[in-house]
């Protein structure tokens, strides 16, 4: 996919976004939406990886998001480190139980992948909520103030907004590289017919496990940085199935196997939560279901490929429209 | 011999789709594979083509074995195939279904595309190259999946009723790029259910009925065998004659 203006104008519209907010009597609050939608848009991106451009539906990528935010949380609680040690201790265990996952279950086609995503993710929750080490059911913390600049506690929601930034660059950059070369072609082959793919000497199975593992470590990332911001995490904010739910949505939502679509779905997606949730009060978390059910909903039912394919599909019907419209008056 | 296969059999759960077949395969060779339906031929079929594994037999391709070797493994050795209904990757232009064949062998995207293009010009798609897989009709996808496993730069080519379903002129035209990729030093096996396709393409036919490979030779030969003739074209004929 070539850059071309739009992605230059979403690109300088995140760059200056928390800037252009700083004079508003709201920029705390909406810093802190802009962090979080950039964040879940790293998440989104990194399920779409495997979930969108490999066609393997996760709905377990709490697993690596988990795994990335108790890592931070966990390298502080156990041995005073900064949490952003924790981070490539995150990604390397990420990457293994992505090779521990997708080993035994890639062998099996269709359904089995997602399945077994759900049931490894859920026995993962009820043992980290029973084990003392990683703080039960109550979860853990991180350095309540910072003690060096290593710790990267700050008070404003800026300074996460563009570290998240920097690492939606990377991850958005190398999803580019990866689909515009064989190992994405091969990707694309797999979601569509894995029969016809293997006949054409795709290696299946190296391909699907390959794309799971750097899915995980993407996820594991941006749980990290979750841990890192929040500076807490529980069995239900890291390791609980709407946290898999909420990549799977912000990422069909926008389109999935697409590039932009997951930061689309994520823009689109958040500031939606948000507002839900300071309308409705803190009792409005169980509305978050039923706004994801909805949307589920109305995508099943209108747009499978997500808003980027209605986009791609709606502009030159539009123009044929006005087109024709043009040419009608003249004649 | 390109390829050697010795009685192979393949059993789905206590149902034999085919008991044993054999089949030798020179360099340069077009081989035919007929026989009514459920007969055989397209279990002995993806047997070499290794997306089913045989349940008795061995089968060498150019001296190795590959009895037991995954599909993708079958197309790094130099099998191709096409399918029966064809497989299009659906959601990619055309040039790019052609480009997943060629990087198998073009590690570089420009050289795969290069590839792919080149295909696409043999098979007469490039003017569609940019078009969705999906905007195709059954002949384009017939085309398609040959243009996508030429790229893979087989050197034994399997296919699986490429023909069915077209026109006549269409079967002409096939026929003509059969030819082109037969000079092309590929060697082939087709199955075929058109006689007038088999006729005129295979310098040999194996023919199965019930599971097994009952008769080989020419086509001309074949026809005139009794026991064929009683398995494939004449079971009619014998009813019209038992009657008193």
């Amino acid at each position: 996919m070539k850059p071309g203006l739009g992605t230059a104008a979403l690109w300088a519209a995140l760059l200056i976004f928390p800037l252009a907010v700083a004079g508003l009597p709201s920029a705390p609050f909406l810093q802190d939406v802009g962090s979080t939608v950039v964040l879940t848009a790293i998440s989104a991106c990194a399920w779409n990886i495997i979930g969108g451009y490999a066609g393997q539906v996760s709905v377990g990528h709490s697993i690596f998001f988990g795994t990335g935010a108790y890592m931070s949380l966990a390298v502080f609680g156990l041995w005073q480190l900064p949490p952003v040690a924790g981070v490539p201790l995150g990604v390397a265990a990420a990457v293994l139980l992505a090779l521990l996952i997708g080993a035994p279950t890639f062998r099996l086609q269709g359904h089995y992948f997602s399945m077994a995503t759900i049931a490894v993710a859920e026995l993962i929750r009820l043992t980290v909520g029973n084990w003392d080490l990683f703080g039960a059911a109550i979860g853990i913390q991180g350095p309540a103030t910072p003690r060096s600049g290593w710790d990267l506690i700050y008070r404003s929601a800026v300074p996460y907004y563009y570290i998240d930034l920097g690492v939606l660059a990377l991850v958005i950059a190398t999803t580019a590289w990866m689909a515009g070369g064989r190992f994405g072609f091969y990707l694309r082959a797999i979601r569509s017919d894995e029969r016809a793919a293997r006949s054409l000497g795709v290696p299946v199975r190296r391909v699907k496990l390959l794309a799971l593992m750097l899915s995980a470590a993407f996820t594991a990332v941006a749980g990290s940085l979750y841990a890192l911001k929040v500076g807490f995490v529980n069995p239900e904010s890291g390791l609980g199935i709407l946290v898999s739910v909420q990549m799977i949505i912000t990422a069909a939502l926008g389109g999935a196997g697409t590039l932009y679509g997951p930061v689309l779905g994520s823009i689109i997606l958040v500031p939606l939560q948000s507002a839900s949730n300071s309308w409705l009060g803190g009792g409005g978390s169980g509305l978050t279901y039923i706004l994801y059910g909805g949307i589920i909903m109305l995508l099943a039912r209108f747009e499978p490929g997500g808003l980027l394919q209605f986009w791609r599909r709606g502009v030159p019907w539009l123009r044929r429209r006005l087109r024709g419209g043009r040419a009608a008056d003249a004649a | 011999m390109l390829l050697e296969a010795e009685a192979v059999g393949r059993s789905f759960q206590g149902f034999v789709a085919l008991e044993s077949a054999s089949l030798t395969v020179a360099p340069g060779e077009i081989v035919g594979l007929i026989g009514p339906n459920g007969a055989g031929k397209s279990t002995f079929f993806n047997c070499v083509a290794g997306d089913i594994e045989p349940s008795r037999g061995r089968i060498r391709f150019d001296g190795t074995d590959v009895t037991r070797m995954p599909a993708e493994a079958h197309a790094r050795i130099g099998i191709g195939r096409t399918f029966q209904v064809p497989a299009a990757f659906e959601d990619m232009t055309l040039v790019e279904n052609v480009m997943v064949g060629g990087f198998l062998r073009h590690r570089q995207r420009g050289r795969a595309r290069d590839r792919a293009m080149e295909m696409l010009r043999l098979t007469g798609l490039e003017a569609q190259a940019g078009h969705l897989a999906r905007s195709l009709g059954t002949p384009g996808r017939k085309r398609l999946e040959i243009a996508r496993v030429l790229a893979t730069e087989p050197r034994l080519l399997l296919l699986d009723e490429a023909l069915a379903g077209l026109t006549p002129t269409e079967i002409q035209q096939a026929i003509g790029l059969v030819r082109t990729i037969h000079g092309m030093g590929v060697t082939l096996v087709i199955v075929e259910h058109i006689m007038e396709v088999i006729m005129t393409l295979a310098q040999r036919v194996l023919v199965f009925n019930h599971g097994r490979a009952i008769a080989q030779g020419t086509p001309e030969a074949v026809i005139r065998d009794p026991q064929v003739v009683e398995a494939y074209l004449g079971h009619r004929r014998r009813r019209r004659d038992a009657r008193p």
